[in-house]
């Protein structure tokens, strides 16, 4: 026989079944807003870190300094049976002879960096060439129709500037000879580097091996890229193969590493995205609870019924949970199927909204992958969990209630059996819990249900704990507004106009709303806008390191009697002002404090896993090249912790050094110590006066060590320049600069920026659309779960009606009931906010915090509308109708 | 069959505590028809509420069919209340989402009977109502509604049929057709019958009338004309 409370269900459902649908569309939009929310944002993460891997060309690289050895290569060899892909890099410096055309025999030499590739190059990001033809295409053998020139060879424009030649001529590199198949313009994997020796040659591996260069003892730098598949994490792999390489002396970093200020953006990217996807399940959370909420209200007096009739609690309990279950799981189905909706459609809404096409940009794909299903089941889990919560705990109660209570009380005071209103918060607390220990069992289980996902959702304990933190303090501050807000309603002469009169007397009527509403409002807005809040100090903060004064290019090695002329040069050429020259004497570290440091190992081996972390540091520092300048003025973006800078044309009995802070740490430099530099075999000692903090992102010359003005005198110099010029004239000026100084290298560093700035903007837009999808979202479920908890004041708004009142002032009452509460509550709101903003930009983000009153208001504003438009719109149309029609159903 | 000894319900409001019923001592044997009268806020609903294990007193005890029920757990009393009371409300209340033939064939599914539809048409036939089977308590009117509610009450035959004002929000005509039911039904089943009313008229033909007034029993009288005189003494 089937069980009564499944007849019990269908027969509810059957005859009710529009109002069903009415809770379960508010219950799927909840859902609908995580499912939605969490999908577009890993869609968004995963665009913005694809972009971010072209920087690196791979998800990991493998660095070596010669060629791997056999038990790495069979390391290398089981990674393809794991399903990564993987590419070889090879970068050397090396010689390159232009073949007269004519004889055929080599001619002038140029000192070029040389990058050999195979197939799979590069694993992200694009290679710019010309013709835009296939990379490999371009780099293969050329087949019979080739006699000395074998292989492809792909250069850059000032190459071809350089030796005169163009696209179609031979060049020999090593013992192989080579023909120009096209010019780079841009490698998405080729950094920022002020010495560059020389421009770029790219070639494939078979070319390289023709080419017989790499010898025993070569300086070399192998690069192994790596693609891993979707599903497998990165940092697991990375220990797994520091620990696996270690024999090799092989450099492990991730994309992550490859630019440390784009890694800060990404990890605040990744949390900011975790908050997001938390204020989704709130606000998700909130509509679910509201909906159940009102769904087990209007079942109370059929319960009461029930009970009456003799129906024990179980068959009661069970009747109406599994009404609630299935509202709530067939709510959550239809919500994942929004949410799927919602991340195909809003994209486009996104772009749209924001005149931009971003989306497209960062190839943004509306895909399902497995990564989906953690969004779904996150969405059919809270669904199930918040019904769960939201219907459970009224309903257990209803096993202690006497029927008599149900049909006499109000419901409100139903809910809270045996527990006098006069008792402490504490004190009823500890009484529900002993009167009731199965109920608080089963809440609290659920509430850490709850908790869980949300430390689930946020991706990290801090920030799920922050934000549960935030929500009880929220709850407490607003239920304590609410009770003050109906005392002072109370305290209050009646107003004279009967809608307003009308409307505070709802406020504060037995039984109302009032609680619930405003903490719903409450907490609403104070996720959405804390979002709102963290966007703009993200985007704020993206905005400010993004290059946009930096140079274009770095001309390097400019001997110090072609200053002048190479200055005049570029005045001439530029219109600018003279360029910045700035001066650059390579040294090592010899002694500190009169101590010689020990140089234990080449740079390239440091990573030996025995040496603990900050060993393994100060050898670097140690061990490294430094390159020392000596300046009058402090430059941009230092600052000085320690110590003070010099006053200009102040003269020191020593040399002074400014020492940046990091290095000062790790080598145990203090203000007052003195070093002992090596500059090409000479010893020269000075005096750290100050430390200085660099900010390393800036995409300018920065030095680990500056001297005072003519400390230096004497010593082998260069300079180096910065120029920033127009896309369009960077070719001429190369050319010219290259004519007149043959011996500068220009290095093109316009290229690495934009694509760095490109990533930089697509990040903040992301940051941007996600915000503005989460609003949307949100706004439409607060706006729901409002309109479901009027749907119980309908009768009353009828027996007004009845009784004379037009329809416009029964909803001009409701809408002032409900701008009372949207404004008490939005204004609380709207603090919690900016607390909850602060605290999570303090703690998690680690950004500063700014007070953004315009912001605050338009929140405020816009929340009190939008309860207004809803108290208004959810009443208006249904007054419409005949008050007997209601009554008759009522 | 039903025995109060010295209720008292007293109610906290506004601070201030209401005693609604003082020290109330009645007994009903079996098969007696009586009417509680009484002004407004005299205590009579609440005595009703009470008798049925809707509430519980504040003090005193209270007997139904030989169980002490102010001594039994909610859910024990939800089990006699099934098996021992049928209940008529003032205001019938009918599940609003089960249709007329649902609402009566509840306390038999409750009970766990087999024929429950089946016995539900024929109660529903019994009233007079079997044309309107499936229609739900919206679409019926108030006469009908209550006399829904007269067959599911009356639907697991229990031994005590309690009914608060039944006629009270039904007109004159329509309340006599729902008194007449209640009073055929309770001659077939030999149902002890208590009933709260305003109705003068209702209350004389009645067997017994007690009157309530400020929570006391002011009189008990059995009506003359029955000439059936009750086992115990008064």
């Amino acid at each position: 026989m089937i069980p009564f409370w499944l007849i019990m269900a269908w027969r509810e459902l059957r005859s009710a079944w529009r109002h069903f649908l009415y809770f379960l569309g508010c219950i799927a939009l909840g859902v609908g807003a995580v499912v939605g929310v969490s999908l577009f944002s890993s869609n968004v993460e995963r665009a913005v870190l694809k972009e971010a891997r072209g920087l690196l060309g791979g998800d990991l690289e493998i660095r070596l300094s010669r060629p791997v050895g056999a038990a790495g290569s069979a390391v290398l060899q089981g990674l393809t049976e794991r399903g990564i892909l993987r590419t070889r890099v090879s970068e050397l410096v090396a010689m390159v002879a232009r073949v007269d055309r004519a004889h055929g025999a080599a001619d002038v030499t140029q000192l070029v960096e040389l990058k050999a590739i195979e197939s799979g190059y590069p694993l992200y990001g694009i290679v710019r060439v010309e013709p835009d033809l296939p990379l490999m295409e371009l780099l293969r053998q050329a087949g019979d129709s080739c006699r000395e020139a074998c292989h492809g060879a792909v250069v850059q424009e000032s190459f071809l500037i350089r030796l005169g030649l163009v696209v179609g001529d031979a060049i020999k590199i090593g013992q192989a000879s080579f023909r120009i198949t096209g010019v780079i313009h841009t490698e998405p994997d080729r950094m920022a580097n002020m010495f560059s020796l020389g421009p770029r040659v790219l070639i494939s591996q078979d070319g390289l091996v023709a080419a017989d260069l790499v010898k025993p003892g070569s300086r070399l730098r192998e690069r192994h890229l790596l693609k891993l598949p979707a599903a497998m994490a990165l940092s697991p792999l990375l220990r797994e193969l520091q620990g696996r390489l270690s024999a090799e002396s092989a450099r492990l970093s991730s994309y992550r590493d490859a630019q440390p200020q784009l890694k800060q953006f990404l990890d605040q990217l990744a949390r900011y995205l975790g908050l997001v996807g938390l204020t989704a399940l709130f606000v998700g959370g909130i509509g679910v609870a509201l909906s159940i909420q009102a769904f087990v209200r209007e079942k109370l007096q059929s319960i009461a019924i029930l009970k009456t009739l003799g129906a024990d609690t179980k068959t009661i309990i069970y009747s109406y949970l599994g009404q609630a279950v299935g509202l709530g799981v067939l709510g959550s189905a239809v919500g994942i199927g929004i949410g799927l909706l919602l991340q195909a459609v809003l994209p486009q809404a996104v772009s749209t909204l924001l005149a931009t096409d971003v989306l497209q940009q960062v190839e943004f794909t509306a895909v399902l992958s497995w990564t989906a299903l953690a969004p779904l089941s996150k969405g059919l889990g809270l669904g199930v969990l918040t019904t769960l919560l939201f219907s459970l705990w009224p309903l257990l109660t209803i096993r202690t209630i006497k029927p008599a209570v149900i049909f006499r009380r109000e419901v409100e005071g139903a809910i809270r059996p045996g527990v006098r209103p006069e008792a402490s918060v504490w004190r009823r607390a500890i009484r529900v819990v002993t009167a009731d220990p199965v109920r608080a069992v089963t809440a609290a289980g659920i509430g850490l249900g709850l908790a869980g996902l949300s430390v689930w959702q946020a991706g990290s304990l801090t920030i799920g704990g922050l934000f549960i933190g935030g929500l009880l303090v929220a709850v407490v501050a607003l239920t304590v507004t609410a009770k003050a807000l109906l005392l002072g309603i109370r305290a209050l002469p009646s107003p004279r106009a009967l809608s307003l009169r009308q409307a505070l007397g709802n406020i504060q009527r037995p039984g109302g709303q009032t609680l619930g509403v405003m903490v719903s409002i409450g907490v609403g807005v104070m996720v959405i806008l804390a979002i709102a809040l963290l966007e703009q100090a993200l985007v704020r903060q993206v905005g400010e390191n993004r290059p946009n004064d930096s140079p274009t290019f770095f001309f390097v090695d400019i001997q110090p009697d072609q200053a002048e002329g190479f200055s005049a040069l570029i005045h001439r050429r530029t219109g600018d002002v003279a360029p910045d020259l700035t001066p650059l004497v390579r040294s090592r570290l010899h002694a500190i404090n009169g101590q010689a440091v020990t140089v234990e190992r080449e740079s390239e081996q440091e990573d030996q896993p025995s040496q603990s972390k900050e060993e393994k540091r100060k050898n670097w520092y140690v061990n490294r090249e430094y390159v020392l300048t000596f300046l009058d003025q402090l430059p941009k973006d230092n600052r000085i912790v320690k110590g003070v800078w010099w006053k200009q044309g102040q003269v020191f009995p020593r040399a002074q050094v400014s020492i940046e802070e990091e290095a000062a740490k790790s080598l145990g430099i203090d203000v007052g110590s003195s070093l002992d530099l090596n500059i090409q075999g000479t010893i020269m000692r000075a005096e750290v006066s100050s430390i200085r903090k660099v900010e390393w992102g800036n995409f300018s010359t920065n030095f680990y060590m500056i001297f005072s003005p003519g400390a230096l005198d004497g010593a082998p110099m260069t300079y180096v320049a910065t120029v920033r010029v127009s896309p369009q004239d960077e070719v001429a000026l190369q050319s010219a600069v290259v004519a007149a100084f043959p011996n500068v290298t220009a290095i093109n560093i316009g290229e690495v920026l934009s694509s760095f700035a490109r990533v930089l903007d697509r990040l903040s837009l992301a940051i941007r659309a996600v915000a503005l999808f989460c609003l949307l979202a949100g706004a439409l479920v607060m706006a729901a779960a409002l309109a479901a908890t009027r749907y119980r004041r309908l009768y009353e708004a009828v027996i007004l009606k009845a009784l004379g009142a037009t329809r416009a002032l029964i909803a001009r009452s409701f809408a002032a009931e409900y701008a009372v509460l949207g404004c008490v509550a939005g204004v609380i709101g709207v603090f919690l906010a900016s607390l909850f903003s602060w605290a999570i930009l303090r703690y998690i983000l680690e950004l500063p915090w700014s007070l953004e009153p315009s912001l605050l208001g338009i929140g405020l504003g816009c929340t009190v509308l939008l309860t207004l438009v809803v108290g208004f719109l959810s009443t208006y149309r249904l007054l419409g109708q005949p008050p007997l029609t209601v009554l008759r159903h009522e | 069959m039903i025995a109060t000894q010295h209720v008292t319900m007293q109610l906290a409001a506004g601070g201030q505590t209401v005693t609604i019923l003082d020290d109330v001592t009645i007994d009903i044997p079996e098969k007696q028809t009586v009417a509680i009268i009484g002004p407004s806020g005299s205590g009579k609903s609440t005595l009703l509420g009470l008798i049925a294990g809707l509430d519980r007193p504040t003090s005193g005890t209270i007997w139904l069919n030989g169980v002490e029920i102010t001594a039994l757990g909610e859910q024990a009393m939800a089990r006699l209340r099934l098996a021992n009371v049928g209940y008529i409300f003032q205001s019938f209340h009918l599940i609003p989402t089960l249709t007329a033939l649902e609402n009566v064939s509840i306390p038999l599914e409750l009970a766990g009977d087999s024929q429950a539809p089946k016995r539900a048409e024929e109660l529903l036939h019994a009233v007079g109502l079997g044309h309107r089977m499936s229609h739900y308590p919206v679409q019926l009117s108030g006469g009908e509604q209550q006399r829904v509610a007269v067959a599911r009450a009356f639907a697991c035959r229990p031994p005590i049929l309690l009914a608060d004002e039944p006629t009270g929000n039904l007109d004159s005509s329509t309340g006599q057709q729902v008194i007449e039911l209640i009073m055929a039904l309770h001659r077939d089943a030999g149902t002890t019958l208590v009933l709260v009313t305003h109705d003068q008229h209702l209350a004389a033909s009645m067997e017994r009338v007690i009157t309530l007034r400020d929570g006391r029993v002011a009189s008990d009288q059995l009506a003359s004309r029955h000439p059936r005189m009750p086992d115990q003494e008064l």
